[in-house]
């Protein structure tokens, strides 16, 4: 059959499976492929950048929503929390939309390696619990915007009740992740997530869902963008997207039996060296061809 | 109260339902287009060929996180909480400044 395929159709077929497979690797840690897609493309395909950027948030888009149900039947996403905070990633992507034809390409592999460096580091810190204020402030944005809420027990239990931290605080590192993952078309959970650990001080169930229910909206602000402009090649986005989602799908259920260690130390050695070429890029290096 | 709290709020499985059903129609049409494109680049469904199908499903899965803003307007307008119907529209309207900017 591959021999009657044509250039484009073959290459379609190869972007499938390279999102696949990362995502289905992802999946078993319970991390978006979205920051793999970038650089799978830039150096396996050798697609620019910038068109790289646009297909990945396509993908990233289609992960988060489509891992988003079972979340939300589960109770584990604060959904007032989530539009609160998109108003400033929503913002911050829209500020990524007006400078990412302004900054430096080589720029954009320096952020992208750093981000890459912050994400291998976050691989190797195990999460903990933010300890629990008893009492929340009447005054604070949180509880004027009644976004204290309960987390379920999964035994069934009673739900145990959460108070949310600093909103202000929230808020403006939300507009960093956003104007990230507008300029590298990455989810920026690698930037979410701690935000909402330290400062707005969630259960951690509750934040890696509230942060992938507003991965979503970020990057379609961008990539709604990006889009009417005309910048993404769907030739490109729709094969990587299709190829993310059923990674997930697949990496979530198939992949339990893997040692969940092992596979962390193999993540972080190939976010390093993804790190190291992207840096390379960026600095005008550049290897093979 | 257990059945209210494993399978959600009326408002938070209408969200589900919207991202779950949308996810799978984006990528039901991606994959007939990238199926159509690779054995019958010639074919045309809807009057769209494999490469149309794709843009119509790339588009599509933009669009389902703005439509779940939209729904989430809806319903907090439905139960009349202002401030949340009020922080809904601002989002919608960010998004909509991005679209406006990338025309």
């Amino acid at each position: 059959m591959m021999g009657a395929l044509d250039g484009g159709a073959s290459n379609a077929l190869w972007l499938f499976v390279a999102a696949f497979g990362a995502s289905a690797l992802g999946g078993v840690l319970g991390m978006a492929s979205g920051i793999f897609i970038v650089p799978i493309l830039a150096f396996l395909f050798g697609v620019d950048i910038h068109a790289a950027i646009a297909a990945s948030l396509v993908s990233v888009i289609a992960c988060s929503c489509g891992s988003a149900a079972p979340l939300l039947k589960e109770r584990l996403t604060n959904i007032r929390l989530a539009v609160v905070l998109e108003t400033a990633t929503t913002l911050g992507a829209l500020t990524g939309v007006f400078l990412i034809g302004i900054i430096p390409t080589s720029y954009l592999y320096l952020l992208f390696a750093a981000i890459l460096a912050v994400s291998a580091q976050q691989m190797l810190t195990r999460r903990r619990e933010a300890a629990q204020m008893t009492v929340p402030d009447s005054r604070s944005w949180a509880t004027v915007l009644r976004l204290h809420s309960t987390v379920p027990d999964r035994t069934g239990g009673a739900a145990t009740p959460y108070s949310v931290g600093s909103v202000p605080l929230g808020l403006s590192l939300m507009y960093g992740a956003g104007l990230v993952s507008a300029l590298l078309g990455i989810g920026s959970g690698v930037l979410k997530i701690p935000a909402m650990d330290t400062a707005l001080r969630l259960p951690i169930k509750v934040s890696s869902a509230t942060s992938n229910f507003m991965i979503g909206v970020t990057a379609a602000a961008s990539a709604g963008a990006y889009f009417v402009r005309g910048d993404i090649d769907t030739a490109l986005a729709g094969p990587v997207a299709l190829g993310s989602v059923m990674g997930a799908i697949a990496g979530a259920r198939l992949l339990m039996g893997l040692s969940g260690d092992k596979l962390r130390i193999f993540f972080v050695i190939v976010l390093v060296l993804l790190a190291v070429a992207m840096a390379m890029s960026g600095f005008g290096v550049h290897l093979g061809t | 109260m257990s059945e209210y709290l494993t399978r959600g709020t009326a408002q938070e499985r209408a969200i589900a339902k919207l991202l779950h059903y949308g996810t799978w129609l984006a990528s039901f049409i991606i994959a007939a287009g990238l199926a159509l494109e690779c054995l019958h680049p010639s074919i045309k469904v809807f009057g769209l060929s494999g490469g149309g199908l794709m843009k119509a499903g790339v588009a599509l899965f933009i669009f389902l996180p703005v439509a779940r803003v939209g729904l989430m307007l809806i319903q907090f307008a439905q139960a009349r909480d202002t401030a949340y119907t009020a922080i809904s529209a601002l989002v919608l309207m960010i998004i909509g400044a991005g679209f406006l900017a990338g025309l």
